[in-house]
């Protein structure tokens, strides 16, 4: 009786979610498949070769360039954002979690103005080209950021940092130090330890923080569009293009649904992975007991 | 990694020098390397933050060099009727947002936290799935729906569609104060011979309360800042403000952004701080709440019924 009362309060919010998450997705889905009218509205209708579209010239250049980008933007949020993570959750002392609140402040800043402040730093005649004319270096500007591949690279790393740092610093912060101090004490350096004892133990972090940074870095559009150039269109300047500018709506759907794969691959990928290592875990605590407080 | 200070680990260490080792394992120390990398991050991160604040006080009309202080860009953006009517737009639309969340997700993560295995495992599969999934695809998503069902786009469609993807983070928030909960409470409330619903009211809806506001409050920041949701389900007429700084950055590069920047910081960092203060007086509360009811009369009731 009771439980069927606590089931009925999902209702509201699963209601919601069928109506504005999954409904949405299907009718992508549906798009996908469609084609479209002499005015170039989208009609229904059964075409599976829209999904070859990506292999096309236009396309395919377009897909891996995303990819790549994304690969490397999450590359660097891991190099940069684990380090930051590690050092203020163990060395963070009472200052921890307003050292975490400062990789948060970034987000209380509108996206596009963020985007907007790379712009002025990095751009031709910006901050940092004035820098280094000052400087002595010549050419004008002497360096051209804002239009290539690092610009863009810069920018996604900057929109999707803290989700990065957040789930790591949050594995961390649930290290258990002893066994630190048991792999020094059994003789191991500083980066031995690292790598078989603490990586180990926090690469679940890593491996959310890869996830929420990615996702959304496949999707984004604006950081191509403002720091970007002609050479640098992601997959969302496509899907823009395709249902808010004047481009085919099915290529766009085919292309979103590139993106839902994407998470839903990953999402099995997870609990895959969950499954492997809680089977894994019980089959060495059956065949190695560990007790912590028993030992004497 | 040179980062951990090279304990020698030798057969004659006795009792005191492993303990000064792990007091300087545990103390707050400074590996140099870590803190230069995590400095350096710091740096990169504020930035640009830094940057638009200094920006927005220039007075020339470059966008690269500072040339004097005015506050000439906050007066034009206080003076701009089209800027201050998106700004009320987006204050509306996330106020709304922020109460319909507040709700939905608290249903939600009650049915999560206490529902049969069946309703909470698929709700907690979705919730997931919506956390994660990037907003390009809903948001084209939720503009092909409106479409196809013939409704207009106004603020009420930007709501909706802001609703959908921010409920789920006060139902993932809140729901795990709920699993932290100590069954024992409510029992003990039901013993003292009140319904189960009314003990859930008294005794654990005022224990989330500082987890439902306070996420509630993040809603708030998500919905005020979100752009790609908005840009898909705004239709004619006034847009949100981040639809509005789209707009004005496609048009050129303006310092008045600056202005605008600094004061949506200025909003939703206040929202954020009062978040925050909600979460520490969740923690306070936290150590208040005993563990295990004491050895009364009520707790022995309970051990007799567990």
């Amino acid at each position: 009786m009771r439980q069927r009362f606590w089931n009925a309060l999902a209702l509201p919010g699963g209601a919601w979610l069928v109506v504005l998450f999954i409904a949405p997705l299907g009718i992508v889905l549906a798009y996908s498949f469609g084609t479209t009218n002499i005015v170039n509205q989208a009609i229904f209708g059964w075409h599976p070769a829209n999904y070859l579209a990506v292999t096309k010239s236009f396309y395919a250049p377009i897909v891996l360039r995303t990819l790549l980008y994304s690969v490397l933007a999450t590359l660097a949020s891991i190099l940069l954002g684990y380090p930051m993570a590690y050092t203020i959750a163990r060395f963070g002392g009472r200052w921890r979690l307003i050292l975490v609140g400062l990789v948060l402040v970034p987000w209380l800043v509108d996206y596009l103005v963020r985007i907007y402040a790379w712009v002025i730093i990095l751009g031709d005649n910006g901050l940092l080209n004035t820098w280094l004319h000052d400087l002595g270096f010549s050419g004008s500007p002497p360096l051209t950021i804002v239009t290539t591949a690092p610009a863009v690279v810069i920018g996604l790393v900057y929109d999707y940092f803290p989700l990065m740092v957040l789930p790591i610093y949050m594995a961390v912060d649930q290290l258990d130090l002893d066994l630190i101090e048991a792999s020094r004490d059994l003789g191991a350096n500083g980066w031995r330890s690292f790598c078989r004892v603490i990586f180990p133990l926090t690469k679940h972090g890593v491996a959310a923080g890869c996830i929420l940074v990615f996702l959304p870095m496949l999707g984004d559009f604006a950081t191509a569009q403002f720091l970007g150039g002609p050479g640098t269109s992601m997959i969302g300047n496509l899907i823009n293009e395709d249902f808010i500018g004047s481009g085919y709506p099915p290529y766009g759907a085919v292309l979103t649904m590139l993106i839902v794969i994407v998470l839903l691959v990953s999402m099995a990928a997870t609990s895959i992975a969950r499954a492997v290592s809680r089977l894994r875990e019980s089959r060495s605590e059956a065949a190695w007991p560990v007790s912590t407080t028993s030992a004497a | 990694m040179s980062t951990i200070s090279p304990a020698v680990p030798t057969e004659t260490s006795g009792h005191a020098p492993a303990k000064a080792r792990r007091r300087r394992l545990r103390g707050f120390y400074r590996p140099r390397s870590l803190w230069l990398v995590t400095t350096i991050g710091f740096v990169l991160l504020l930035a640009p933050i830094a940057v638009v604040v200094l920006f927005s006080f220039n007075s020339g009309r470059s966008l690269y060099v500072l040339s004097g202080f005015s506050t000439q860009w906050y007066s034009s953006f206080f003076r701009s009727g089209s800027i201050i009517s998106s700004v009320e737009l987006s204050f509306e639309i996330a106020f709304a947002c922020m109460v319909i969340c507040a709700i939905l997700g608290t249903l939600t993560a009650f049915s999560l936290a206490r529902g049969s295995r069946l309703v909470s495992g698929s709700m907690s599969g979705t919730v997931l799935a919506r956390l994660l999934s990037p907003e390009i695809a809903t948001g084209v998503g939720s503009l092909l729906l409106f479409t196809q069902l013939h409704i207009q786009l106004s603020p009420i469609t930007i709501t909706v569609a802001h609703v959908a993807f921010s409920f789920v983070y006060v139902a993932v928030v809140v729901r795990s104060r709920l699993v932290g909960l100590n069954p024992e409470l409510e029992l003990a409330a039901q013993d003292l011979g009140v319904s189960p619903m009314k003990a859930t009211r008294l005794v654990a809806l005022p224990l989330v309360w500082p987890a439902i506001v306070a996420s509630s409050l993040l809603v708030f920041v998500f919905s005020f800042d979100d752009f790609v949701t908005s840009y898909f389900t705004t239709g004619a007429g006034v847009p949100p403000l981040p639809v509005r700084i789209y707009a004005m950055l496609r048009f050129g590069l303006t310092p008045v952004v600056n202005a605008i920047g600094v004061v949506m910081l200025v909003t939703t960092g206040a929202v954020a701080i009062a978040a925050y203060a909600m979460f520490a007086l969740q923690s306070r509360r936290d150590s208040a709440v005993p563990e295990t009811l004491p050895d009364t009369p009520v707790s022995q009731g309970i051990g007799d019924v567990a």
